[in-house]
């Protein structure tokens, strides 16, 4: 029983000013009795009250989980974004190409990619793909402008440091081409196209300094692709 | 060893003799003026302690019960599944600083706190927890709730006018214009049920129900008066979804805005014991008191239910009805303030009076189920 029948909209042709236009004539409220609202209304709270009882009776509607406790076995919704990550594929080669597009659709300057000549194929290759956490707003903008897919958004969220300056790093293991490249290289010069980068070396504001009591974490081991910054000496 | 058996089959399938406190000390006033003296400490003892407990754990089972209805799971770090959340709190507010504004009246702003939690101890004092636990019983006990009742309005008015704060001052305009037109609709469901039992006495109500309970005997008519009580009384303890006076999204606190520490929570508390109360006097006039389930001539049936003990079917009952009061607040969403006083004014009202009228045919026809007395 809502207050407007909506099976009773029908389309009219009206002359409005001179012209005419298609309206749809929406019936009036129905204009309810003194007890058949007071019933309207009593049934429209008792269904709540039927709702949030469902919710208070079966335990697995509880979205709360206990963070610490159940680190291990935290789950992720899909499109939770938290540290951006360059995609490997399953040899360890990213798929940047250095086009900076992402560089451009940042919108509060997060992202720096540094491209070099390659000393082995003589192309412009990914340096080093710097990006400041401490000013990332995870807004996706970066992951949706990349041409190639070389961009995605990780889950890991734990990036509380001692210094801001452990915020600003490396996303890349290596300098060197991407896979798309790679592919047609033999095995012999796909290693020497690839050196090695870790996250806290070039121009980032730690320059490689390694900070007292804190073991940045290196991201230039391929197994590890959930590599978290600046927090070495966590548990 | 055997005496105390047969002692507890009497207990559990005699009729109860019922019997207050305030008798027992009366009739030792001949033989020994310590044994009054124990009782009335008794009496103030018990009061304190279920004032004290009632607080703890009704808030927890508050915050939990909230919890669940929004797919939260409530406190959960104090103590295990939070049980001691309340106590931390309880110790947090006692050690916060007791803060009277500069321009509040100052000895109103005092009393205040203490006028709305003593109105609140003066009904518990006259409720029958069980045949043997009530500690006085008033021959005007309906009347007695529903006066003292609205003396609570006395420190929640006081309270927002001496904050000298004009949130705390509307706060509490509001709250008295709700708590005394609600008064009306909770006070002419109360005297339908005063109707029925013909004794306003609390003790005489719960008897008056030993062949069923009125929200079922009167064909309907105790039902009504069942939710329009239900309905006005959760408006009278400024409950969501008639929480206007408090006010969360505009007034901020309404009436204990400038409230701090202890004198706070002497407010909080007596919230939570007016939800008590409410639930307690629902129980009572509708739902039997500690009056097991009974249906009149099924004499194996009553004894049955006579073996669970009459102070478990109170609180049974009592929490029951706190239960639907705290599912109302997480379910219905805030009423305006003129949609508040439409409720009382334009629906609970008339119903109340038409309900009032169909209890009186009723009562004068002797027309409820086992009428026979």
């Amino acid at each position: 029983m809502s207050l407007v029948d909506f099976t009773d909209i029908r389309m009219e042709q009206r002359a409005v000013a001179g012209v005419t236009v298609p309206v749809a004539v929406v019936p009036r409220i129905k204009n309810q009795g003194y007890l058949s609202r007071i019933l309207h209304s009593l049934k429209g709270l008792l269904e709540g009250m039927r709702l949030t009882f469902g919710y208070l009776v079966h335990p697995s509607r509880i979205v709360t989980r206990q963070y610490p406790e159940n680190r291990e076995t935290l789950k992720f919704p899909e499109r939770y974004r938290a540290n951006l990550k360059l995609v490997y594929d399953e040899k360890g080669y990213h798929l940047c190409g250095g086009c900076k597009l992402c560089e451009k659709a940042c919108p509060n300057a997060s992202i720096r990619v540094l491209n070099r000549k390659s000393p082995i194929t003589g192309k412009i290759e990914l340096d080093r793909y710097i990006w400041r956490m401490d000013s990332c707003t995870f807004c996706n903008a970066c992951v949706l402008a990349c041409p190639s897919s070389s961009l995605e958004m990780g889950h890991e969220f734990e990036n509380a440091v001692y210094d801001r300056r452990l915020l600003i790093y490396n996303l890349n293991r290596y300098a060197g081409p991407q896979a798309e490249v790679m592919e047609k290289l033999d095995e012999e010069t796909r290693k020497q196209a690839m050196e090695p980068r870790d996250a806290y070396g070039g121009p980032v504001p730690l320059a490689g300094e390694e900070l007292p009591n804190i073991v940045p974490v290196r991201v230039d081991s391929p197994g590890n692709p959930a590599s978290r910054p600046g927090q070495g000496s966590d548990a | 060893m055997q005496n105390a058996m047969s002692m507890i089959l009497v207990a559990a399938t005699g009729p109860w003799a019922a019997k207050t406190v305030a008798e027992r000390a009366s009739e030792s006033l001949d033989t020994s003026l310590w044994a009054v003296a124990a009782y009335m400490v008794l009496a103030l003892l018990a009061v304190v302690v279920l004032v004290t407990l009632l607080g703890l754990v009704l808030i927890y089972a508050e915050r939990k019960i909230a919890g669940r209805f929004q797919c939260r799971v409530g406190p959960m770090r104090v103590g295990p599944h939070g049980l001691l959340q309340t106590v931390a709190d309880t110790f947090k507010l006692l050690l916060k600083e007791d803060i009277i504004p500069t321009r509040a009246d100052q000895a109103m702003h005092l009393l205040a706190p203490f006028l709305c939690m003593g109105a609140t101890v003066l009904i518990i004092a006259v409720l029958p927890y069980s045949p043997t636990m009530q500690i006085l019983d008033l021959n005007i006990g309906v009347l007695f709730v529903t006066a003292v009742s609205g003396f609570g309005v006395m420190g929640i008015l006081l309270g927002g006018w001496s904050s000298n704060n004009k949130w705390s001052l509307i706060g509490a305009m509001r709250s008295g214009a709700q708590i005394i037109s609600y008064e009306i609709s909770a006070t002419l469901a109360l005297l339908v049920v005063v109707l029925f039992a013909g004794t306003m006495s609390l003790r005489g109500i719960v008897e008056s129900q030993e062949a069923g309970w009125w929200i079922w005997r009167a064909h309907g008519v105790g039902l009504i008066s069942f939710i329009v009580y239900l309905i006005a009384s959760t408006a009278e303890i400024n409950r969501t979804p008639f929480d206007i006076p408090e006010g969360e999204s505009e007034l901020t606190a309404g009436f204990h805005a400038e409230y701090s520490g202890l004198r706070f929570s002497f407010f909080f508390l007596s919230e939570f014991i007016n939800m008590f109360i409410v639930s307690a006097l629902a129980a009572t006039l509708f739902l039997g008191g500690w009056m097991p389930f009974h249906i009149g001539g099924w004499t194996t049936f009553n004894n049955v239910m006579g073996l669970i003990p009459p102070s478990l079917w109170f609180a049974g009952k009592n929490l029951f009805v706190i239960f639907v009061i705290m599912w109302f607040r997480w379910t219905f969403p805030r009423l305006r303030v003129d949609q508040l006083m439409r409720l009382e004014w334009k629906i609970l009202l008339p119903i109340g009076f038409a309900n009032l009228m169909a209890a009186s045919l009723v009562v004068l026809s002797n027309f409820y189920f086992f009428p026979g007395k």
